[in-house]
């Protein structure tokens, strides 16, 4: 279980969140909404240990009760999606794969594990394919997966799906869903659209400006 | 790249940069005023410079080089930007673009060197129209090159400096908005020519102001290239000085610095005056603007400037051609077009010397390139952090501007003097110290092509890929760098192509001991052994090519070829589609 308490966010002149607490339980995804400039993102870069400088913010993180908020972003063992699939452009398919799973898994095992990826998108013949050979939906599942395989024990998603046209985000947010059930690790999704929340069958958290 | 102590490294890199320079600064000023302790001067008079004021060569000399120092500049911008007014929307204009870059990466000696055969009295160009249109049996008794008004010194600057002008236009423009500017001025009726001038030109110049500054720069006090083509009873200011330094009687040093401390002030005086010329034109002109008239008289003088653009260029690939024909060559006549016969034997009969001086130049490039990569790297990424923890302050870093500094300081300036403490240290002709002198002047180049892209770079793929594991440094080659190739290999080509042209420094510190193409081509340029000095100017020109045709070809297939050489290596049959 992923828990957040008394979560407080500023700029050096105004408070965007204040006293934000929830907990997300494994396998489900909890989305946070709410208007442009809230601090959600900020929310996400915190948890993942990468919050800007010019940004203040105070609070606990609990992992099953393991403190996460001192720890650096390294050992957060943190997964993240966002916008843009970030698959690596100078590596095939196979290896953008290969390249997230643990390295103290044998040899044999790994490229199991990659090559079962590729199964379950049926894009087994794309293997050695670059990324830019693969559709906008197809490199967003590749990523989804890439950042699973690295076996992360939290999963932050921003806004994964509004690059994608609308046909295809529904198929997409499925697969999403059932890979974070799969993995039964608790999800924090980032959206603007409320359609990406109802999908996740999941709680919903609404953020208001601040008066 | 994972550094800490950021603020460390910057001003450990930072007065590395500036020890040098301020070294040959100090080690040229003091003995201007008659302070050099070698020749056992301890008295600091103003002798040197009343010696200087009284000899007549230095007036005439420094009258050629403010000539040829400005008037080449002026030609090559006037003919580069009337190029781009004339040509940025042909499609013939694609392949001038794509030729850019070999262009620039030729050392100069090496187009210098085939100007020399190409226009002298016994030159191609003679050769070619003779004896059918000349009547000449025998060549003419004319003074083409090397003439005393430098005019071909002229061309050859232009020949040389258009090219790179015209790059740094184009890549102005891009930050422009041309076709929505045309458009606009185009409906009110205005033609195309007047709307650059009127439109277009004065946005350009302020972003390719410090170009131009190191393009005069150069010309004031350029040594190889005046050394070929220049003048010679007087030559311009930097090869009397360089004359005067390498004089065995040593008290002409005294005198040289005193000169090279008075070219840096006429550096800057020319600078000043051709800003302030600038200002005052704008001023003028900025009236001009708004007069409404649709055409002008300026359109001729960019169409004319289009066509002697175009003259030069071609010149230059001429004068490259005759590089080979020469090195080939077992007889050539004077009137015969072409060699009557050829032959290996030129090459064979050098093959010794030109192997080792290849030899040299090449470790000196490699070696010299590869650590300003590096370098460049380490001041990329420590400028790249301190922008991320202050993106206000440090948008203009101390390497943004020191950079600058061995470009547009007058090598002849502060290389004697830098010699001076070579000496000292017992550095001198030791092949290390050239490697060290070269990356002062690679460094700039390498930092300042790779600038762009690097900080450019989407550091989201690098945070992402440790967060899929945490091994920063790996990923920073793995991911980051294997992401920036092409960049990084266009910044090494250019580098090298630096690097293979020093003349000076090459000289200076490696004192004879170790002669590279460049050094020995020049050297034996005015020999009258074309065939030897072709081959030599061929290899130069030779190989900055290749790197810049291997850097733009090699990168966008790397990741084709690796994964074609894995698959054909696995077992796994979806390799095969």
């Amino acid at each position: 279980m992923l828990r957040v308490k008394d979560f407080s966010l500023s700029t050096p002149n105004k408070t965007l969140i204040e006293a934000l607490s929830f907990d997300i339980e494994k396998g489900q995804v909890l989305s946070l909404m709410g208007p442009s400039g809230i601090g959600k993102s900020s929310l996400l870069h915190y948890l993942s240990g990468h919050l800007a400088n010019s940004l203040q913010a105070t609070g606990e993180v609990f992992l099953d009760d393991i403190s996460l908020h001192d720890k650096p972003a390294e050992q957060r063992k943190v997964g993240l999606l966002q916008q843009s699939p970030l698959l690596f452009p100078h590596m095939s398919i196979m290896e953008n794969l290969l390249f997230a799973i643990p390295e103290n898994k044998p040899k044999k095992v790994r490229k199991a594990l990659a090559i079962e990826a590729l199964e379950k998108l049926k894009i087994r013949d794309k293997a050695n394919a670059l990324p830019n050979e693969l559709s906008g939906g197809q490199q967003a599942r590749v990523a989804l997966l890439r950042t699973l395989l690295a076996e992360p024990n939290y999963l932050l998603l921003d806004e994964p799906f509004s690059k994608l046209d609308p046909a295809l985000r529904r198929d997409v947010r499925a697969f999403v869903l059932t890979e974070i059930r799969q993995a039964n690790i608790p999800a924090l999704l980032v959206t603007h659209d409320e359609k990406d929340a109802e999908a996740m069958e999941g709680n919903s958290l609404y953020l208001s400006p601040l008066i | 790249m994972p550094l800490t102590h950021t603020r460390w490294i910057t001003a450990v890199l930072a007065s590395l940069m500036i020890f040098p320079i301020f070294i040959g600064l100090i080690g040229t000023l003091l003995p201007a005023f008659q302070f050099l302790p070698p020749i056992g001067e301890y008295q600091f008079s103003l002798t040197p410079w009343v010696n200087l004021f009284s000899n007549q060569e230095f007036y005439s000399s420094l009258k050629l080089t403010l000539v040829t120092g400005i008037v080449a500049p002026l030609i090559s911008l006037w003919f580069a930007l009337s190029l781009v007014v004339w040509g940025h929307d042909k499609r013939f204009f694609r392949t001038i673009e794509s030729l850019l870059s070999p262009i620039l990466a030729v050392p100069h000696a090496a187009i210098a060197i085939g100007l020399l055969f190409l226009l002298s009295p016994s030159g191609w160009l003679v050769r070619l129209f003779s004896p059918w249109l000349t009547g000449f049996e025998r060549p003419p008794n004319w003074i083409t090159v090397q003439d005393p008004y430098g005019l071909s010194l002229v061309f050859a600057l232009a020949i040389k400096e258009m090219p790179y002008l015209l790059f740094v236009i184009l890549a102005a423009l891009k930050g422009l908005k041309v076709k929505e500017s045309l458009q606009v001025g185009q409906s009110l009726g205005y033609g195309r020519f007047t709307l650059w001038r009127k439109v277009l030109i004065p946005q350009i110049y302020p972003l390719i102001r410090l170009p131009i500054f190191i393009v005069v720069a150069f010309s004031l006090t350029v040594v190889d290239l005046a050394l070929v083509i220049g003048p010679n009873t007087p030559s311009t200011l930097a090869v009397t000085l360089y004359r005067w330094f390498n004089n065995p009687d040593l008290s002409l040093r005294l005198m040289a610095s005193a000169g090279a401390i008075f070219l840096m002030l006429v550096i800057a005086l020319v600078l000043v005056g051709w800003e302030t010329i600038h200002r005052v034109f704008s001023r003028i002109t900025r009236a001009e603007r708004g007069n409404g008239k649709r055409r002008g008289l300026t359109d001729g003088l960019l169409h004319l400037g289009a066509y002697l653009s175009i003259v030069t260029l071609a010149s230059a690939f001429v004068a490259l051609l005759v590089l080979p024909i020469w090195a080939l060559a077992k007889r050539w006549r004077f009137p015969d077009a072409l060699p009557s016969k050829w032959t290996w034997d030129n090459i064979e009969r050098a093959k010794p010397l030109l192997f080792e001086l290849t030899s040299n130049t090449l470790s000196i490039a490699l070696l010299s390139t590869i650590i300003a990569c590096a370098v460049s790297l380490v001041m990329l990424e420590t400028k790249r952090i301190s922008y991320q923890k202050s993106p206000s302050t440090s948008n203009n870093h101390v390497f943004d501007w020191l950079i600058y500094i061995p470009i547009l300081l007058p090598q002849i300036g502060f290389l004697f003097g830098l010699h001076v403490l070579l000496i000292y240290l017992d550095l001198n002709g030791n092949f290390y110290t050239i490697v060290a002198l070269h990356i002062m002047y690679v460094l700039p180049y390498v930092y300042l092509t790779l600038k762009g892209p690097y900080l450019a770079y989407n550091e989201d793929y690098l945070l992402e890929a440790n967060r899929l594991k945490y091994h920063p440094w790996r990923h920073y080659l793995v991911v980051k760098l294997a992401m920036l190739r092409p960049a990084l290999l266009t910044a090494f080509a250019m580098g090298f192509s630096v690097s293979v042209a020093q003349y000076l420094p090459t000289l200076i510190a490696g004192e004879g001991r170790y002669s590279t193409l460049t050094t020995e081509a020049v050297a034996r340029a005015a020999s009258g052994d074309r065939k030897q000095v072709g081959s030599m100017a061929l290899l130069q020109a030779l190989f900055p090519v290749l790197v810049f045709w291997l850097a733009q070809y090699i990168p966008s297939r790397w990741t084709k070829w690796r994964l074609t050489l894995i698959c054909f290596f696995s077992k796994d049959k979806q390799c095969s589609e």
